[in-house]
């Protein structure tokens, strides 16, 4: 027998099998439910809305925020150079290279904390990194980035610095730290935000 | 559970090891297959020896079927594994370029590595001209740039856009292949050299 026929005998069966059988498109997960657990447990995921309010001051070219409200409500108003990818659609292909890469720290924001940890939660589950919550979503950045409070007198050294930090950020973001005043809030988000292009990640090709 | 990378299951540095010892047994086969011997890559041009094509696609179609049993079987998850992004226009002028390259020089990158570690003094002259290639391409990129990036098609899968299963297009695949085998070695019959014989030592 010549080595084309044992090479044919070998293989063809093998096709035929592999032909016949249905695909396998099953995502596994790849945290266990412990892991998982203690990942919620340090809650690692999260990030003030201080960390966030720099980042984007600062430029950051790694930050990518992602709204994962429904899209009329990210037309309304959403963070700056934020994307939009509402909940429903978290786990369509078409998002998959934005979710799962390591080179960008993306960030969920909602209007609360709930639906953008439960995005976090699914993409965690699925072995992707780099996914970050911002705590208290967009509430709680109108609150303190947009409007900050000011501490009573009496206020400890920290909180007073911490409400100069706000209000700094808060009047380079364009909100109203120096005048408190609701429009402003919503003159911001008229302004609608770049659309993003997807990154596509290169590595290097092999060849023959 | 793989890629074993990509799910942590090795370290990077592992990783990197694995990948040492495989370019090895690549650069072994390449070797006992006679590929350091410029005359063999030419051979498949002028029909009188079609090593190359067999070597490549049983590698080709055992790959195929290995990836797709361990994807069956559970132990690799197929959406990470690495597609070359297809671009239409380079494609097809980087091929013409690279075959012509590789029927003049007798060589292609793999192969004329492989020689040049057995010291054959042409496949350094071939290692030479792919340097000066790389340099004029990297030099000159300004220049085909747009030609580099026309039609960008993605990652496309050839059995998704003839809409069949994976499956099935790897069996077809391993006919074309299987009767390519017989083709090879009716055309090595045909176009026979005298002064060449088949798998000299």
């Amino acid at each position: 027998m010549n080595a084309r026929l044992i090479l044919a005998t070998a293989v063809i069966p093998l096709g035929l099998i592999i032909a016949a059988v249905p695909e396998n498109t099953t995502k596994p997960y790849k945290l266990t439910a412990e892991q998982l657990l203690e990942e919620v447990k340090s809650g690692t995921q999260y990030l003030q809305t201080e960390e966030v309010a720099d980042l984007v001051i600062s430029k950051d070219p790694t930050l990518q925020l992602i709204d994962i409200r429904p899209v009329d409500e990210f037309e309304k108003f959403s963070l700056p150079g934020a994307i939009n990818i509402p909940l429903v659609d978290i786990l369509s292909s078409d998002w998959e290279e934005t979710i799962n890469q390591d080179v960008k720290m993306n960030v969920f924001y909602s209007n609360g904390t709930n639906d953008a940890n439960q995005a976090w939660m699914i993409t965690r589950q699925l072995g992707y990194r780099n996914n970050y919550v911002l705590q208290g979503g967009v509430n709680y950045w109108a609150e303190t980035i947009m409007n900050p409070e000011v501490p009573p007198t009496t206020s400890a050294n920290e909180e007073m610095a911490k409400y100069d930090l706000r209000k700094g950020a808060g009047m380079a973001l364009g909100g109203a730290a120096e005048i408190t005043q609701p429009a402003a809030a919503v003159a911001t988000g008229g302004v609608k935000p770049p659309i993003q292009k997807k990154q596509t990640k290169r590595k290097v090709a092999g060849g023959c | 559970m793989g890629p074993l990378f990509v799910n942590e299951i090795i370290s990077e540095n592992t990783n990197l090891f694995l990948a040492f010892i495989i370019g090895i047994g690549f650069g072994f086969v390449l070797e006992v297959n006679g590929f350091s011997s410029s005359r063999r890559l030419a051979g498949m041009f002028y029909g009188y020896d079609t090593t190359v094509l067999k070597v490549f696609f049983t590698a080709a179609i055992v790959g195929a079927l290995g990836l797709l049993f361990l994807s069956l079987f559970n132990w690799i998850d197929l959406s990470y594994i690495y597609i070359n992004p297809a671009y239409m226009y380079s494609a097809i002028g980087g091929g013409v370029v690279m075959g012509a390259g590789f029927i003049m020089g007798g060589y292609c990158p793999g192969t004329s590595f492989c020689a040049a570690s057995i010291g054959k003094l042409d496949a350094l002259a071939f290692i030479g001209g792919m340097f000066i290639g790389i340099l004029i391409f990297t030099e000159g990129y300004p220049l085909w740039e747009d030609f580099y990036n026309a039609r960008f098609l993605g990652s496309p899968l050839l059995s998704s856009i003839l809409g069949m299963s994976r499956g099935v297009f790897t069996f077809l695949i391993v006919l074309v292949a299987l009767g390519m085998f017989w083709v090879g070695e009716w055309s090595e019959k045909k176009f026979a050299r005298d002064d060449y014989k088949l798998n000299q030592k």
